[in-house]
């Protein structure tokens, strides 16, 4: 089996292959980076790192100086000690998941991703080989939660822009600038409205054009003329004057959070789309059943234990990937 | 194909999914008239009058109006460990991590009912009307037997979707629906539905004591009906602290010493004597001497509002002797020797069929005068007052009686039932101030959403061999400080923050808050065995670490030393008139 170590916040290395994944530290010769979102990309700007296209044109975007070596999905790469393919993961244009394989087995890396696939996304694929260890995010890993289907969300999103216009209200999406804005936009884009984007997020929308994917009739925000647009912007931009100049707007906060109640009572929002992009509880225990992995590693989540309860009474053995779990071996 | 013509059926008008559809509805809408109007429409819609008196009751109050006296008695762990079992899942493991992300342990078996195949192969959709529910909660009401109640409960699970089962527990616990839709915002829906004054919908809720009875009279045109009957508890009127306002004519004003005590309402007609509390619970076999007293006089039919105190040795004993007789439903003949009870009375509302609420208060102390002279009741002394310099020097002496302060009254004012207005004014002091830590901080609902405004404090106990924490939580408070102070500790919040639990978070004991409050109290219930009561911010205290926390030990102290005050008897200058 493959060697694994959680870096601490430095993301997890593979040491006898000389592997980082959405790694910072200095101990690894390639380092595959999964997607372009704050807490996967490198803290050191500087490194020199492999990831997808789309994904390296965002970080560059966001502020990374280092060297990006562009990869294809399932273009694999071979390095001295493995064989290295990216699959499309579903969580926002570019998001890639990394498979390993060496002499010692396999390792399958989802970083942040969602099945079924963002609309905006070059959608999920799985390796066909087998995998030996499995290492999956589980971000919203309780059964209270379980997505609607994109359909479903797409209608509710659009219904709400479209009943506050008829309303005389300029309806407001809060959203995550990279990802949850363009994949909105791109569930909006029917309605055949002018969108207004938080500069944030107005700089990244040109990536998704440039990769085919049509975000409709949009520009930057712009307080003077941003009125009866449909606007989309990041949670705190209401506090920091976002359209706050308008005497009717009406706020839809889209997150995967916002399927808890308690959301509402600490929004301010009026409609809450619990719009994610990381995949539900159910289908993530699906996905394992499914993988049958010799051992699912997880990460990213407060409670590890209530996964690794219902992987086990599907005969599946799993453990939380933490410092103290492998760091010393 | 019957199936489905059977599922796309809409539900029927006195469904309980109905009314679970509207609550869910009304908490998804922002805007108290939007939310109102959904609640009125719902209430127009129900042809049946016993159905409205039930939703207007459901949304309103729960499961049992708030004068019958009953609950359902069914605990939070009970309903969490049934659910776990419907659902087939492991209640530590699985139910209780959930639980701590939602906060709610109703929303957790809502969306647990509504995501596990276990749990859905169970239950149906909306099978029971608004009447088979409530008949349900009059089961459990009936039942003592624990497992019984489970069975029951189980049983009616499977017979609903899984956002009723949220609304039927909600419903159940007799407390807030929490869709931000209280008693107030129901009665004015009752009074749209059915084109009434909102006033009289109101008035005729405070004499029924039942939204849904008041919701049926204003259907029917009957709201006038809704008269005061002796026996049946009448909110009662409340006072705002002085502070509120300045008085510009204090000779508008009476004053009375404010007893520390325990607020009642005596409802006598000869023999039968009932009293009742503040919250409107029948308190009589609490208190056997009071009702031998007024029982032995032979009086018309009266209703008296005033304080019970413990009196002894011609001095009113402080509050804390008092709780030992409270809640006490059979007291022994040594309690009732070591802490004898007096009622004192200071309102007459209703007097020989005559309900008094639109008379002036001094016109309800005149005929109170005259029966407390007839048939010698305790009753207040009245003072008269002209200028702030007597209203203090009244207050010096209140203190000195060892009670709580002086309540300033409008001569003029009516009885105003159920309400919090300025006709009242309490002038009291703050008993004391506490050094403590933020524990916890609360996300607030409404104009604070979003920001921690509700907070647990701690004192220190970390020299305290009875305690292995360093602080227990000795009260919370929601109020005292300034928006930018707010802002500053919602700032300070976030970097402090260790564990969340749904709206709440533990945080590193570190804000330390310097705590003003009216009196503490023992409560076995809580770690520290005392409360606080009317805790507030009086300031946030930058300057202090939690090392300068105050103390458990502390507080013990200064409970004592209110027990141990010195009280001048009542020979001079009394608070009130034996009239014997």
């Amino acid at each position: 089996m493959i060697r694994i170590q959680k870096a601490g916040h430095h993301g997890i290395l593979l040491p006898d292959l000389n592997i980082g994944l959405d790694y910072s530290g200095t101990k690894a010769d390639h380092i595959f980076i999964s997607h372009a979102h704050a807490d996967h990309m490198p803290r050191n700007r500087k490194l020199t790192v492999y990831c997808t296209r789309p994904t390296a044109r965002f970080m560059k975007l966001r502020g990374f100086s280092g060297k990006m070596i562009e990869m294809e999905f399932e273009q694999p790469l071979e390095t001295d000690f493995a064989r290295i393919t990216l699959y499309p993961a579903g969580h926002i244009l570019g998001s890639a998941i990394t498979f390993i394989e060496s002499d010692d087995g396999s390792v399958l890396y989802t970083g942040d991703y969602r099945t079924p696939p963002s609309p905006a996304s070059e959608g999920f694929k799985l390796p066909d080989a087998p995998v030996d260890q499995f290492i999956t995010e589980a971000t919203f890993s309780l059964p209270i939660y379980k997505w609607k289907s994109h359909e479903e969300l797409a209608k509710q999103v659009c219904n709400f822009a479209k009943t506050s216009l008829s309303d005389g209200y300029t309806p407001i999406f809060l959203a995550y600038n990279l990802g949850k804005a363009q994949e909105l936009m791109y569930m909006l884009k029917g309605l055949n409205h002018p969108m207004q984007i938080h500069g944030a997020g107005f700089k990244l929308c040109g990536v998704y054009v440039d990769e085919g994917f049509d975000l409709g009739d949009f520009e930057t925000y712009n307080r003077e003329t941003c009125e009866g647009k449909i606007l989309i912007a990041p949670s705190s931009a209401p506090d920091t004057g976002f359209a706050s100049n308008l005497k009717k707007v009406r706020t839809a906060y889209c997150s995967g959070w916002a399927s808890n109640e308690a959301r509402r009572t600490q929004l301010t929002a009026d409609e809450l789309i619990p719009l994610s992009d990381h995949l539900d509880f159910f289908e993530l225990i699906n996905l394992c059943e499914k993988l049958k992995p010799k051992k699912v590693w997880i990460t990213h989540t407060p409670n590890p234990k209530v996964v690794e309860h219902f992987l086990q009474k599907k005969g599946i053995s799993s453990g939380f990937l933490d410092v103290e779990a492998l760091g010393n071996d | 194909m019957w199936r489905r013509l059977e599922m796309t059926k809409p539900d029927p008008t006195n469904s309980f999914k109905r009314l679970s559809n509207i609550a869910q509805t009304i908490f998804e809408t922002r805007g108290n008239n939007a939310k109102i109007k959904l609640a009125a429409d719902y209430f127009q819609s129900l042809d049946d009058d016993n159905d409205l008196l039930i939703a207007a009751q459901f949304l309103g109050e729960g499961a049992f109006s708030d004068v019958s006296g009953k609950r359902a008695s069914v605990g939070h762990r009970t309903i969490a460990v049934l659910a776990s079992e419907f659902c087939e899942i492991d209640y530590d493991l699985v139910f209780k991590p959930c639980r701590t992300v939602t906060g709610s342990s109703s929303e957790t078996i809502q969306k647990l009912f509504n995501n596990l195949p276990e749990a859905r192969a169970k239950w149906s959709n909306g099978k029971l009307t608004l009447q088979e529910t409530s008949d349900i909660y009059e089961q459990l009401y009936i039942t003592s037997k624990r497992d019984l109640k489970q069975q029951i409960i189980k049983e009616s699970w499977t017979k609903m979707s899984p956002l009723e089962v949220k609304y039927f527990i909600r419903i159940m616990g007799q407390g807030s629906l929490r869709i931000g839709f209280e008693t107030r915002s129901v009665v004015s829906a009752i009074a749209k539905a059915f084109g009434k004054d909102a006033e009289k919908v109101r008035y005729a809720h405070m004499i029924t004591g039942s939204l849904g009875e008041t919701a049926v009279l204003a259907k029917t045109n009957r709201l006038e009906d809704a008269t005061f009957e002796l026996f049946h508890p009448l909110s009662f009127m409340l006072a705002s602290p002085i502070e509120s306002r300045s008085i510009e004519n204090f000779s508008e004003y009476i004053a009375e010493e404010k007893f520390d005590g325990m607020r009642c309402q005596a409802h006598i007609s000869g023999k039968k004597v009932k009293l009742f509390s503040r919250d409107l619970n029948e308190i009589t076999g609490s208190f056997p001497e009071i009702i031998d007293f007024f029982a032995t006089k032979n009086l018309s039919e009266i209703v008296l509002d005033g304080e019970i105190c413990v009196f002894k040795n011609d001095t009113i004993m402080p509050f804390q002797h008092l709780q030992k007789r409270m809640g006490v439903k059979k007291p022994s003949q040594a309690l009732l020797k070591e802490y004898p009870v007096l009622f004192v009375a200071y309102d007459l509302i209703y007097n020989n069929g005559q309900p008094l609420f639109d008379e002036a208060l001094s016109q309800r102390r005149h005929q109170l005068e005259k029966i407390s002279q007839a048939y010698h009741l305790p009753i207040t002394s009245q003072m008269e007052v002209s200028s702030l310099s007597d209203v203090e020097a009244l207050f010096k002496q209140a203190l000195n009686h060892g009670n709580e302060g002086l309540m300033l009254k409008r001569k003029d004012s009516s009885y105003e039932y159920g309400q919090r207005k300025k006709s009242w004014l309490k002038v009291k002091k703050p008993s004391g101030s506490l050094d403590v830590v933020i524990l916890y901080a609360h996300a607030g609902s409404g104009k604070r959403g979003g920001t921690y405004s509700d907070f647990t404090l701690g004192i220190s106990v970390k020299d305290d061999d009875r305690y292995e924490e360093e602080f227990i939580p000795i009260g919370k408070a929601y109020g005292g400080y300034s928006n930018e102070e707010l802002v500053e500790l919602n700032k300070r919040i976030k970097q402090l923050t260790l564990e969340r639990f749904g709206p709440t978070v533990l945080l590193k004991p570190e804000l330390m808050v310097e705590l003003e409050f009216e009196d503490i109290q023992i409560n076995k219930r809580t770690k520290a065995k005392y409360t606080l009561r009317f805790p507030r911010f009086k300031a946030i205290r930058w300057d202090l670490s939690p090392n300068d926390a105050d103390t458990l030990k502390d507080v013990e102290r200064m409970y004592q030393q209110k027990i141990d005050k010195e009280r001048t008897s009542q020979t001079k200058n009394p608070s009130f008139i034996m009239n014997d």
